[in-house]
């Protein structure tokens, strides 16, 4: 692909700071990396400040009210008065709290968050780091930001803090499975565990259909969507964390500036899965036009992606702990697992190209457009399937349990009639 | 470069190590545990195999460390727990002699270390600069052959491969499988008869216990009120 303009415009800074440390090209290595680290990580951090901003106004408006505007022209400047509120609040520590553990955990925190913008592609040739195994990095960053939860609720000194901290690592831990297992499918079909080689299998260079995957496996992308909110502890799935229920989990003991950047932390992380979600199955930089557009049109389907995140945190409400870890490993689980199965059998059987067909020996060709088409169909087929048999299933549990309830109830009244006529 | 980073990455992991072994708090050593691990990651990013960097990564940082932390705090008395042990001095001798037969066994790479190579900035393949052994299959050549830009696809065919290691990657699946079901089955919920038929089973291993401990009780005190009891019961019955 042609560079892009703003592949361009970087190599060009580049450049010129090398130039200028041309006497030691270490340094001036160093630098440049130093620099662009830099720059995502201001990008992802004035992102969040006005994520912040978009989400009240828009769950607002999901609500019938206005949301802030009184803090400058339409509310734009809300962002810095929660900075300056942050900044001022009082710094408070628990006694006989760990100083270390406890003061170290928002860092933790926010380092992990920002470090999985290195490996997004936000245009051609413009990415952090081109990583191989870039896919595996981003998860391996999710699971590092678990352990600097179980240090918040433990450095809390505060019963509350830290049950919160465990089932807040439950469910994360949980969610981890049917996230990776509904990757799997995208990085079989592209074979690779780059970021860059998905992107450009979803483009029209070099041979590749121009067909992103979630047209390919629409069940994998809604199952990694719902893993991707529950994740990141977002509503519905923010049982553990919000303000109302178990005294807001595990940054219970937090304020000011520490429980900004637990903020930041879980801002960042929602950004980052749109993102990583936005890549891996809407094309990520790839569109229709010139190359140089490429980072509109991933700013187009992020904030799409991001639209439905604030859209299902106005409209549903909370899942309850044990409702949500139902459903992670009675459903999410056995059918990720089932849609690999039949991803990868139908991967073999069905093939795009003769290439593909001789490579390994079997294999109808029925083309690109064919073989999405196939995966399509049998992916929708398996979610209509798996819907259907969870529906029975719960409704059979619901007239168990109705059937229960009015046989008690019936006891009950049996009990106090009998009572009343001894009583007499 | 590349030195610099070994020695970095290596005072991590000792240092990590170290602090593990003998700091005070259960807590503080399972985080320090984790700190090791992350240098461990950075060997492997150093020899160039980015898969197992992340790998390890994921698998020990984000499950058997999180594994490990709440098993230490579910442990009772953990903030008064001693570093120490009675075999203390044991386990250093012990430890001291492997120490010294790993030496032995790698005398040859340690007495070699050619420092004209340690502070180079080739892009050659070896850990720090040491030839790890003189045998030639060890050598940078060698090594920079096995890790290709492709050893995923390697590593892949490897674990499946029938001739290679698809076997141990199936009794490894089977072992994971059995501690599944093993912890399954021991967390399971209880249904009424077997809640019922567990506390009969302890309230009849107390009932034991107490019997045993009167039983154990009961010949001390006897023999000394047998004669005034005698005595009593004579003297009531001659009142009679």
């Amino acid at each position: 692909m042609d560079s892009s303009l703003l592949q361009s415009l970087l190599d060009a800074i580049g450049n010129f700071i090398k130039g200028i440390f041309s006497f030691s090209p270490m340094i001036g290595d160093l630098v440049v990396m130093g620099l662009a680290a830099v720059v995502l990580m201001t990008v992802a951090a004035v992102s969040f400040m006005y994520l912040t901003y978009a989400e009240r106004k828009i769950v607002a408006r999901i609500q019938d009210r206005i949301g802030p505007n009184q803090a400058g022209p339409f509310g734009l400047l809300v962002p810095l008065a929660d900075g300056v509120k942050m900044f001022t609040k009082e710094d408070t520590t628990p006694t006989k709290a760990d100083r270390w553990v406890y003061n170290i955990a928002p860092l933790i925190i926010a380092v992990f968050a920002l470090s999985g913008y290195a490996v997004l592609p936000f245009a051609p040739g413009v990415v952090g780091t081109a990583l191989n195994v870039g896919v595996l990095y981003t998860i391996a960053i999710g699971s590092g930001a678990i352990v600097a939860i179980i240090m918040a609720g433990w450095g809390s000194n505060n019963k509350y803090a830290l049950l919160g901290a465990f089932r807040t690592v439950a469910q994360l831990v949980g969610y981890e499975v049917p996230m990776i297992l509904n990757v799997l499918p995208v990085v079989m079909m592209a074979g690779s565990l780059s970021f860059i080689d998905i992107v450009y299998r979803q483009t029209s260079f070099n041979g590749n259909p121009g067909i992103p995957f979630i047209l390919y496996f629409p069940l994998s992308a809604i199952v990694f969507l719902i893993s991707g909110i529950a994740e990141t502890a977002r509503s519905p799935f923010d049982l553990l964390e919000a303000e109302s229920e178990i005294v807001a989990g595990f940054h219970v003991e937090y304020s000011g500036m520490k429980f900004a950047l637990f903020f930041l932390g879980e801002y960042v992380n929602a950004l980052a899965v749109s993102i990583i979600f936005s890549t891996l199955f809407l094309g990520g930089f790839a569109g229709p036009g010139a190359s140089v557009l490429g980072p509109v049109w991933l700013l187009v389907k992020v904030a799409a992606v991001f639209t439905i995140f604030m859209w299902l945190r106005g409209t549903l409400p909370r899942v309850r702990v044990d409702q949500m870890h139902d459903m992670n490993w009675k459903f999410f689980v056995p059918v990720s697992i089932i849609n690999v199965l039949m991803v990868m059998i139908l991967g073999k059987i069905f093939v795009p190209t003769e290439q593909i067909a001789a490579l390994s020996g079997t294999g109808l060709v029925v083309g690109h457009g064919g073989q999405a088409v196939i995966m399509f169909v049998a992916s929708i087929a398996l979610g209509a399937i798996a819907l259907s048999l969870a529906g029975r299933n719960a409704r059979a549990q619901r007239i168990a349990e109705e059937r229960t309830l009015a046989t008690r109830m019936a006891e009950n009244m049996l009990a106090s009639n009998r009572a009343v006529a001894t009583g007499k | 470069m590349q030195q610099l980073l070994f020695i970095l990455f290596s005072v991590i992991i000792l240092g990590a190590a170290l602090m593990v072994v003998t700091t005070k708090n259960l807590f503080h050593a399972a985080l320090f545990l984790i700190l090791s691990f992350f240098g461990v990651a950075g060997f492997y990013v150093l020899l160039e195999a980015g898969f197992f960097a992340v790998a390890q990564v994921l698998v020990y940082i984000g499950a058997i460390s999180i594994l490990i932390i709440f098993a230490v705090m579910l442990t009772r008395g953990m903030q008064s727990m001693t570093p120490r042990n009675s075999q203390a001095v044991t386990a250093a001798v012990v430890c001291g002699i492997i120490f010294v037969v790993l030496l032995l066994v790698f005398q040859p790479a340690i007495i070699s270390i050619d420092f004209s190579r340690v502070i180079s900035t080739s892009t050659a393949r070896q850990l720090g600069g040491i030839p790890w052994a003189n045998d030639p299959a060890f050598t940078s050549k060698a090594v920079a052959s096995t890790m290709t830009d492709d050893y995923i696809r390697a590593f892949g065919n490897a674990l499946t491969d029938p001739s290679q290691y698809a076997v141990p990657f199936e009794l490894a699946s089977v072992l994971i499988l059995l501690a599944l079901i093993g912890a399954i089955w021991v967390a399971r919920e209880r249904r009424p008869f077997e809640i019922l038929a567990e506390r009969a089973e302890i309230s009849r291993e107390l009932a034991e216990e107490e019997a045993a401990d009167a039983a154990a009780a009961q010949p001390a005190p006897a023999p000394t009120p047998l004669p005034e009891a005698a005595h009593a019961t004579a003297t009531q019955s001659d009142g009679h």
